[in-house]
């Protein structure tokens, strides 16, 4: 059963085009990643399932319920996090956590503190002394306590520190198990790849690519620097090898799958250092999808 | 690939002394301009206006003099409407038909900007940002507070040359140096009310605070003004209110320079103190500290409607009790008001349209105008409560839960106008308690009345503000306090200029009677409260269909 459906769902503000034909599907108790760089219409599509903004055309649904009409019925079932958490500074995290249990109507007050201590919140600091990680903790706990069928995560993780995000994956595949459905939207690989099942990368509001994992990592392509002895030789007919980039006797370029035969080549010239990374997003984007256009989006 | 042989100085190491202070001073600047301009021409055709009129309506020396032995004796007038000297010339008649007026809206003007530019920057986090860049906090205090004198100085220039310009009517004949020592005195109020500002901003964590702590030195300030000019022994007071200070100057008169020494001494006592605090506090801080750790106090937690009586319970009392205190004070000074009546002083009344009834119960009329104005006021902090908790995401937190949007809204509308139904009685009834200290009794019933006879104007001043925030929420807070000035502004104006009656009908006030002097007309009453509830329910369906600023 799908929990979240939408059907050419598109947004516009004015001539901008914020979300554009969206065609999306997700199951229950599944964790889908929502991918995609800064104002590729990320926010936007958790706005317009939230009922928060309404679509210029195109339908969506959640639970069958469709997300403008009947959104108070959604969001009975539903829990929001967003990337930046702007709370009321004069109220405690207690508070806050009191307030939004209270208007949610659900809240599971053991698991609740379970998760203020897993997260390692100090509850009686107001929200104006509280660091922008520690304001986002609140907003998680409060969204994670409310047990709700759907999880919308947007960006839920900026301002952590390592140590809180790996608490956070843990709770979402926690949740996972327990039969929830998260939508995480995230420009973070590493975070797709520690919880996800199922991934849409958007770009200038669009879906470009949606699919398994599996997918995406057949997307990935390491990054690599070499300098050389001599001159580089021609390596841009090697299967995989894309972006060759050449000064001197350095060498640069990316590789999807296999590094033999580039290593092979640069071995025979003799490698006098090399280095290689994973790529960003943005690389990533770059290397799959030729050079970025300027974008039709504004950041939403 | 192009390989860089030497990197580009950083380009701080080229950058002028001074250039963020003075992209600041820039930045402030432009924020205050456009109102500065606009007091300035308010200002300046006020004064030309009132001058005018006077000319007209007193064209010779015989009629003068008589306005001058009749008007000299009220003294409950010179409380309200501010010092009555020279009055037989059109300088003395000038500055005394202006004087709360203008001073007022300066004073308000001169602190509003002043927290908004500092506190509010602050607040926002932007401070910090400028703060991160080449500048220290006093000096970028001082900049900002350069722009905001910069501002007022806009206001003087155009306030002068306006009535300059009235003066070279051989009727009015202003001199330049007169005219130049009554826009300096005018400039007085919003001088050290930025002062004011500047300094409550170090004092107050959040600009709410700020600003509250400055309407409070506004209402003392105010308060000891009245105070002065109720009897001889008590006229020393003039030297500690910058209203006073204004007063004594007494252009087209006296024409005393000293108070403006004054003023400039306390002004950079203030400032210099307030630029202290600010380079030795830490940023985002306030002097005076409040406690960040607090136990759980569940009032107010349970729905969005509580939360918004909860966080807003401390500005509404505040206008509450500030509308209370004028009524009270109102009350006081009806004993002096019953004493004998002149001709100048019903004429003023007869022009505030008050006809009926008796001198107190008229002058009260006229009291419950300015009453009005308080409560009409008072949906302004809920509406820009409503508009900050969309501007900042905190909106977004409520409208995720499963709450209706006409709900949350209409929750808080209720809640503004059980805010408004109840500053209205209690200031009638505060307003009688006032009026019984000193022996006069118009009735209690008649004064909650009275009280209550605000309410329907400030609910449609409320239904106004409602829907703007619904269709565009950056916007409302100004419309409601633009639309309430403007009305205050065009009754009055129309008081004073002949001919323009017309003008009065845009005026929410006009469509309020003057009780307890005129009776209430229950159609009117009905229409208006009718108008409100239109608004309330056209913004609610507004609500109902836009979408969130989400921004």
């Amino acid at each position: 059963m799908n929990v979240v459906c939408t059907d050419r769902l598109t947004k516009q503000y004015g001539h901008t085009t914020a979300l554009d034909a969206l065609d999306l599907t997700i199951g229950e108790g599944e964790v889908f990643g929502y991918l995609g760089p800064n104002g590729a219409g990320k926010s936007t599509t958790i706005a317009l399932l939230l009922g928060l903004i309404r679509s210029t055309s195109g339908t969506a649904s959640i639970f069958g319920l469709d997300v403008w009409r009947d959104a108070p019925a959604i969001h009975r079932r539903v829990a929001y996090v967003p990337s930046e958490s702007d709370l009321w500074p004069s109220l405690t995290g207690a508070e806050v956590l009191e307030f939004l249990g209270n208007v949610h109507g659900s809240v599971d007050r053991v698991y609740r503190d379970e998760l203020v201590e897993r997260f390692d919140l100090v509850l009686d600091k107001k929200i104006r002394a509280l660091s922008h990680g520690n304001r986002q903790k609140v907003v998680l706990i409060g969204a994670l306590a409310s047990r709700p069928e759907l999880l919308l995560l947007d960006e839920p993780t900026t301002g952590l520190d390592p140590l809180m995000e790996q608490v956070f994956r843990a709770c979402v595949r926690e949740a996972r198990d327990r039969g929830q459905t998260v939508l995480l939207s995230t420009h973070v690989l590493s975070e797709v790849e520690a919880v996800c099942d199922r991934v849409a990368m958007l770009r200038a509001g669009r879906v470009i690519e949606t699919g398994r994992l599996d997918a995406l990592r057949g997307l990935a392509a390491l990054h690599v620097v070499a300098q050389l002895h001599s001159p580089p030789p021609d390596v841009s007919r090697l299967a995989g090898v894309n972006n060759v980039v050449i000064d001197g006797t350095t060498i640069e370029c990316d590789v999807a799958g296999s590094m033999e035969p580039l290593l092979r080549k640069l071995a025979a010239v003799g490698v006098r250092h090399m280095t290689t990374r994973e790529p960003s997003l943005e690389e990533l984007f770059i290397a799959r999808y030729g050079e970025l256009q300027p974008a039709s989006t504004d950041e939403r | 690939m192009t390989a860089s042989t030497s990197a580009p100085t950083p380009m701080s190491a080229h950058a002028p002394r001074y250039r963020t202070e003075v992209a600041l001073a820039r930045r402030a600047f432009k924020q205050v301009w456009i109102s500065a301009t606009l007091w300035a021409l308010l200002f300046g055709v006020t004064i030309a206006a009132s001058a005018l009129n006077y000319t007209s309506t007193f064209p010779d020396r015989a009629t003068r003099l008589k306005l001058a032995a009749t008007t000299g004796r009220d003294r409950g007038m010179a409380m309200l409407l501010g010092p009555v000297s020279a009055i037989d010339t059109v300088g003395g008649y000038t500055v005394y038909k202006c004087f709360v007026f203008l001073t007022a809206i300066g004073a308000v003007w001169g602190l509003l900007i002043a927290t908004r530019l500092l506190r509010g920057e602050e607040d926002a986090g932007r401070w910090q940002l400028v703060l991160a860049g080449g500048t220290r906090a006093g000096r970028a205090t001082v900049a900002t507070l350069t722009a905001l004198f910069a501002g007022v100085g806009v206001v003087f220039v155009g306030t002068t040359a306006i009535t300059l310009l009235a003066g070279r009517n051989p009727d009015v004949g202003f001199g330049a140096g007169p005219t130049l020592l009554y826009g300096l005195s005018l400039m007085i109020a919003p001088t050290v009310f930025v002062a004011v500002g500047a300094l409550t901003s170090q004092l107050g964590r959040t600009r709410r605070v700020a600003t509250g702590l400055g309407m409070a030195v506004f209402g003392i300030t105010s308060m000891l003004r009245m105070i002065a000019d109720s009897g001889e022994s008590t006229k020393w007071l003039l030297w500690t209110t910058p209203f006073g200070w204004t007063e004594r100057m007494r252009p087209f008169g006296a024409n005393d320079p000293r108070p403006l020494l004054l003023a400039l001494a306390v002004v950079a006592v203030v400032l210099i103190g307030a630029t202290r605090l600010a380079s030795t506090r830490d940023a985002g801080a306030g002097v005076v500290a409040t406690s960040d750790v607090s136990r759980l106090r569940p009032f107010g937690l349970a729905s969005p409607v509580r939360l918004a009586a909860r966080l807003d319970a401390s500005v509404l009392s505040t206008w509450c009790v500030g509308a209370i205190a004028a009524g009270f004070a109102f009350g006081v000074v009806a004993n002096v008001a019953s004493g004998v009546v002149s001709s100048s002083v019903s004429d003023t009344l007869r022009r505030f349209g008050v006809h009926g009834g008796s001198f107190v119960l008229r002058y009260f009329g006229i009291a419950f105008l300015l009453v009005a104005t308080v409560v009409a006021l008072l949906p302004v902090s809920e509406i820009a409560a409503a508009a900050d908790d969309e501007s900042t995401g905190r909106l977004v937190h409520v409208l995720a839960q499963p709450v209706r949007r006409t709900a949350m809204l209409g929750g808080r509308v209720a809640l503004a106008a059980v805010a408004i139904v109840t500053t209205g009685l209690v200031t009638g009834v505060a307003a009688w308690l006032g009026a019984k200290t000193q022996g006069v009794d118009p009735g209690l019933g008649r004064m909650a009345g009275a009280g209550l006879n605000t309410v329907p104007t400030a609910l449609v001043v409320l239904g106004i503000g409602v829907l703007v925030l619904a269709i565009a929420p950056r916007a409302a807070t100004g419309t409601v306090y633009g639309v309430v000035i403007a009305s205050l502004v065009i009754d009055l104006l129309t008081t004073l200029v002949s001919g323009t009656s017309w003008l009065d009908r845009v005026s929410l006030f006009h469509y309020m009677a003057l009780a307890p002097s005129e009776h209430t007309d229950a159609r009117t009453v009905v229409l208006t409260l009718t108008a409100a509830v239109l608004l309330c329910v056209l913004a609610l369906t507004f609500f109902q269909r836009r979408d969130l600023d989400t921004a």
